[in-house]
C-alpha cells in the first residue's frame, strides 16, 4: 500500500543522480585545485611540459565546475 | 469587518513566520562556509539574505501549490491559516532556542494540518500526500546526503591529500562561495514562496481573490521576499554554531564536501521533481563528511538531538496548530481570538529573544 503512494521512480532517479552529481563535483573541483597547485610547483622547478599539462587539467576542471554551477542555476530557475 | 481584521492578522503572522524562517534557516546555507572561514559571518549572512530575496522572485510555482496535496483546501479558513502559522512559529522558536536545525517547511505544513484537524477532523487530511511528499523525503534525504558527502570527502582526500594545505584551502573556500550562493538562491525559491502561498490562500478564503486562476499578487511577493531576507540578515547564530562546529569539527575540505553534497542532492532532487528539506540535507551531509574521515569525529549525541527534532517537528507543530485553533474558537468566530493570541505570541517572542540575548552573545563562534 505504501509502495503505491510513493513515487519510486523519482526517488530512485534522485538517489543515483545525487551520487553521480556529488562525485562529479568533488572530482572536477579537486582536479582544478590539483592542477593549479601542481602547475605552479612545476613552473618553479622549470618543468614547462608538466606545468602546461597541469594547467590544462586545472582549466578543464574549472570549466566543468562552472558548467555545473550554471546547470544548477538553471535547475533552480525551473524548479517546480 | 471582523473577517478583514482576521485577514490583516493572518498576513502579519505569515510575515512573522517568514522572518523566523529566514533567521532559522540561514544556518543551512552558510554555516559550513563560516566555520571553515570561506567567508566572514556578516558578509555570508548578507549574501544569503540578498540571494534569498532574489530567489523569491525567480519562480512562483511553489507558492501556488502550498497546502495542495496535504489537506482538503476547501477546509481552509483564515482562522485555520492563522492557527497553523502560530503553531509553526512556536516550533521554529523552540528549536531555535535550543539551537536545533529543523525544517520550517515541515513546521508550517504540520501547523496547518493540525489546525485543519481541529476544525474539520481527520477526514480533511490527505495522508497519502503527507506520506509521499513529506515523510518519505524526510527519511530518505539525510542518508543520501550522508553517503554523497562521505564519498565526496574520500575522493577529495585521495586527489588533493598530499598537496600543500595553503593553495588547497583557498581553492575549497572559493568553491564554498559558489555552493553557498546556489543554496541561498534555492532556499529563496522554496521557502519565501510558501509564505506567499499561505497569504494568497488567506486572501482567497476571505474572498479578496478568486480561487479560479490562482495567482500571487505582486505586493505579496515583495512583502514575503523582504521578510525572509530580513530574517536571514538577522541570522540564526545559534543554529549556525550547531551546524558549523557542534556536529563535527570540520576542516576546509570537509566543509566543501558537505556543502557541495548538499547542493547537488537538493538540485538533483529538484531535477527529479522530489521536494527535500534543505535543513535535513545539509545536516546529513555534514555528518557524512565527518563520519567518512573518522566515525568517532561525529558528535552522535548532537546528531541524535537533531534527528529527534526532525521527527517531532510535524506532530509538535500540528498539536500546537490544533491547540491555537481551539484556543481561538474559545473567543467565538470573530477577530477577538486571533487578536488575543497574536498579542500573547508577540509578548512571548519578545520575552524569549530578550532572555536569549541576556544569556549569550549573538556572535557566531568559528573554530
Amino acid at each position: 500500500m505504501i509502495a503505491a503512494v510513493i513515487n519510486t521512480d523519482a526517488l530512485v532517479k534522485m538517489a543515483y543522480s545525487s551520487v553521480l552529481a556529488g562525485v562529479a563535483v568533488a572530482v572536477v573541483v579537486s582536479i582544478a585545485i590539483l592542477g593549479l597547485t601542481r602547475s605552479s610547483e612545476m613552473r618553479r622547478e622549470h618543468r614547462a611540459g608538466a606545468a602546461a599539462a597541469y594547467t590544462a587539467a586545472a582549466a578543464v576542471g574549472l570549466l566543468l565546475a562552472v558548467a555545473i554551477v550554471i546547470y544548477g542555476l538553471i535547475l533552480v530557475a525551473h524548479k517546480t | 469587518m471582523s473577517a478583514d481584521v482576521i485577514l490583516v492578522i493572518v498576513i502579519a503572522t505569515a510575515l512573522v513566520f517568514d522572518f523566523t524562517n529566514g533567521f532559522h534557516d540561514t544556518a543551512n546555507v552558510v554555516a559550513t562556509a563560516i566555520s571553515t572561514r570561506a567567508i566572514a559571518p556578516k558578509p555570508a549572512v548578507a549574501m544569503a539574505a540578498v540571494l534569498n530575496f532574489v530567489g523569491a522572485f525567480i519562480s512562483l510555482k511553489v507558492a501556488t501549490t502550498i497546502a495542495k496535496g496535504f489537506v482538503d483546501t476547501t477546509a481552509i479558513t483564515t482562522t485555520v491559516v492563522f492557527a497553523g502559522l502560530v503553531g509553526a512559529i512556536a516550533w521554529n522558536v523552540i528549536t531555535w532556542y535550543f539551537g536545533l536545525p529543523s525544517s520550517s517547511s515541515h513546521a508550517l505544513i504540520g501547523g496547518l494540518v493540525g489546525a485543519v484537524i481541529a476544525a474539520q477532523g481527520f477526514a480533511a487530511v490527505n495522508g497519502d500526500g503527507i506520506l509521499s511528499n513529506l515523510i518519505v523525503p524526510a527519511v530518505v534525504a539525510p542518508p543520501i546526503a550522508f553517503v554523497v558527502a562521505g564519498i565526496a570527502i574520500l575522493i577529495v582526500y585521495r586527489i588533493v591529500g598530499k598537496l600543500r594545505p595553503g593553495p588547497v584551502g583557498r581553492g575549497f573556500r572559493l568553491s564554498q562561495l559558489a555552493s553557498s550562493g546556489l543554496l541561498s538562491l534555492s532556499h529563496g525559491t522554496n521557502d519565501a514562496q510558501k509564505t506567499m502561498g499561505v497569504i494568497t490562500l488567506a486572501l482567497v478564503a476571505n474572498g479578496d481573490l478568486s480561487a479560479k486562476g490562482f495567482h500571487v499578487p505582486d505586493w505579496v511577493v515583495i512583502a514575503s521576499a523582504t521578510a525572509i531576507a530580513l530574517g536571514t540578515f538577522v541570522g540564526g547564530w545559534r543554529i549556525i554554531k550547531t551546524l558549523g562546529t557542534r556536529i563535527i569539527k570540520m576542516d576546509v575540505a570537509q566543509g566543501f564536501a558537505a556543502q557541495a553534497a548538499g547542493a547537488t542532492v537538493i538540485l538533483a532532487a529538484s531535477g527529479a521533481g522530489y521536494p527535500l528539506s534543505t535543513t535535513h540535507v545539509i545536516s546529513g551531509a555534514i555528518m557524512g563528511s565527518g563520519a567518512a574521515k573518522q566515525v568517532s569525529a561525529v558528535r552522535w549525541g548532537v546528531a541524535g538531538n537533531i534527528v529527534t527534532a526532525w521527527a517531532l517537528t510535524l506532530p509538535a507543530a500540528a498539536i500546537m496548530g490544533a491547540a491555537v485553533y481551539a484556543a481561538s474558537k474559545l473567543f467565538g468566530n470573530g477577530a477577538i481570538g486571533p487578536l488575543v493570541i497574536s498579542l500573547a505570541m508577540l509578548v512571548t517572542l519578545a520575552a524569549v529573544f530578550i532572555r536569549r540575548l541576556q544569556q549569550a552573545s549573538p556572535a557566531p563562534v568559528v573554530p
